[in-house]
């Protein structure tokens, strides 16, 4: 049973990582392509390209979340004004519907599309950035926080009995056993991430003449997004369902 | 009365402690001796764990606790300022009423305290683990399994794994919050014979709320009552001749 925990563990550690990677590469092209003076061709496959930076960014913010909800749990007490303020606006952001943020992005994303003549960068882009940062941080604040707290208090007194200092306590004793809870909401998170950029990328393809989409191979990316929001939810309900 | 005060390793000196509003421990003043056994007795919700908690600066992870009052650990303030917690902690060990074996292998677990506090050659380290469970009666039975889980082990050998675990940091004192809280009866009699048998290097405190276990292995003893320390004085005198009238009925069994 461990072991095939910890084999489970990596590959879902592992496809994040291959994930980023490959939305890495991704941004490494949108950068020649946003260079690029733009076309009547070349436009609609730039405002595209602008989709798969979103998902980099939102990785981003999953790991922000983390560090985040390590540094309230962990370093400030629950009376904090900092804390509480953070919490509720988790508390807040994570009470609504993913569906009203997908709506949210929507809404932008065609504007955007729309209104865009090519240039790329436009205050509608930050609004979508922050359409995804906001789907998937309080999310990833809120289960990293509940992955810590489900420690129990006396591992952690035994640990500091023995003389270990807080961050060691973090790190041999708290870390190891909440590392698969962690783990879980990230891959949730991503989870929502993805399957909004499916959805913003179902509706640009409509946006496109049937030949033009499938020459631009978005159908197969689009199916790409959805499974691999699938793949991320069945880590997330695999790794939820063998808490520590 | 010179000599007595040499022996004096922690002297607790008009101690009151709260949480939040609620005062839990009143005026408590005692003196604990080098290398005997302090059994402090009580019943449920006493503050005995939150006096011994106050001893090794574990209270320091409450949020809403405070005290007023003067630990000293030979002769110096544990509170005082340029003192770090985690080497009081390192020199006045704990072990609790469950066992709570991290999740590594027993060999780990044993080597986790030293590894922390700076040992890490090997050499060292087999060497400090394996005394240790030989303190604690537990190596023949681990040697084989050491690079096992502790899960495997029984309840009553995971503490002792614990109070391994503990030894194994070398501190001046240990104390034992109700150390066989959770044991069957099979598994007593070894805890209690292993406090006795480490009066010889260290000094313990033990925390417990049966008072013929604290009549058998300890040297003095204190009665904590609704967070004031009723009396205290050495073991055999407490139970035989208590001064205090709440005292003798909790010896007897007539309170608490
Ligand atoms: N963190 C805390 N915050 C608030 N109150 C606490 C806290 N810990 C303990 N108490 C209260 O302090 C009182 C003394 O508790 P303590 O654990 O010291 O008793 P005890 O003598 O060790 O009891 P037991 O024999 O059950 O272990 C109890 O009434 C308990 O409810
Ligand atoms: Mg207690």
């Amino acid at each position: 049973m461990d072991k095939s925990k910890i084999v489970f563990h990596s590959i879902a550690l592992i496809t994040l990582v291959v994930v980023f990677l490959f939305f890495w590469y991704l941004i490494e092209n949108t950068h020649t392509e946003i260079g690029q003076q733009p076309t009547a061709n070349s436009q609609q496959p730039t405002a595209d390209s602008h989709l798969y930076l979103l998902l980099p960014i939102s990785l981003l913010a999953i790991l922000l979340g983390v560090a985040c909800a390590f540094y309230l749990e962990e370093r400030l007490p629950p009376t904090n004004w900092f804390r509480r303020l953070i919490e509720s606006e988790v508390a807040i952001f994570t009470g609504i519907p993913s569906l009203l943020y997908g709506l949210l992005a929507v809404e932008i994303f065609v504007s955007y599309t729309l209104g865009s003549s090519g240039q790329g960068w436009g205050v509608l882009f930050y609004a979508e950035v922050l359409t995804f940062i906001v789907l998937v941080m309080p999310l990833t604040i809120r289960t990293t926080q509940a992955a810590l707290r489900s420690v129990a208090t006396p591992i952690r007194e035994s640990a500091y009995a023995l003389g270990a200092s807080q961050w060691q306590v973090l790190s041999n004793q708290v870390v190891p056993l909440a590392f698969p809870g962690i783990l879980a909401g990230c891959c949730r998170a991503m989870s929502r991430a993805l399957a909004a950029a499916a959805l913003l990328m179902g509706i640009h393809t409509w946006g496109y003449t049937h030949e033009t989409a499938i020459s631009a191979g978005i159908h197969s990316r689009y199916v790409l997004l959805l499974v691999a929001a699938l793949l991320f939810s069945t880590f997330f309900s695999f790794l939820k369902e063998n808490p520590t | 009365m010179k000599s007595e005060k040499k022996q004096s390793i922690l002297s607790i000196r008009k101690l009151n402690a709260w949480y939040g509003d609620r005062q839990i421990l009143i005026n408590l003043s005692f003196e604990v001796q080098r290398r005997q056994v302090t059994a402090l007795i009580g019943p449920s919700n006493s503050g005995k764990s939150t006096l011994v908690r106050c001893l090794n600066r574990l209270n320091d992870f409450t949020l809403n606790f405070r005290f007023t009052g003067e630990i000293l650990f030979k002769g110096r303030d544990l509170y005082a300022s340029m003192v770090d917690a985690t080497e009081v902690r390192m020199q006045i060990g704990m072990v609790f009423r469950k066992p709570i074996p991290f999740r590594c292998s027993i060999y780990e677990n044993v080597a986790y305290g030293p590894r922390i506090s700076g040992v890490n050659t090997s050499v060292r380290l087999d060497a400090i683990v394996e005394k240790s469970l030989r303190r604690v009666g537990l190596w023949d039975e681990v040697e084989p399994i050491l690079d096992g889980t502790p899960d495997e082990l029984s309840i009553g050998q995971q503490q002792r794994l614990c109070i391994a675990r503990a030894l194994a940091v070398e501190p001046d004192i240990l104390i034992f919050d109700e150390p066989c809280g959770e044991l069957d009866p099979m598994e007593t009699p070894k805890v209690e014979a292993l406090v006795r048998n480490l009066k010889a290097d260290y000094t313990l405190i033990f925390v417990t709320n049966k008072r013929r276990q604290a009549a058998r292995v300890s040297d003095f003893a204190g009665f904590l009552y609704c967070g004031e320390l009723i009396e205290f004085g050495a073991t055999e005198k407490l139970f035989t001749n208590p001064q205090d009238i709440r005292t003798e009925q909790y010896v007897t069994g007539k309170l608490g």
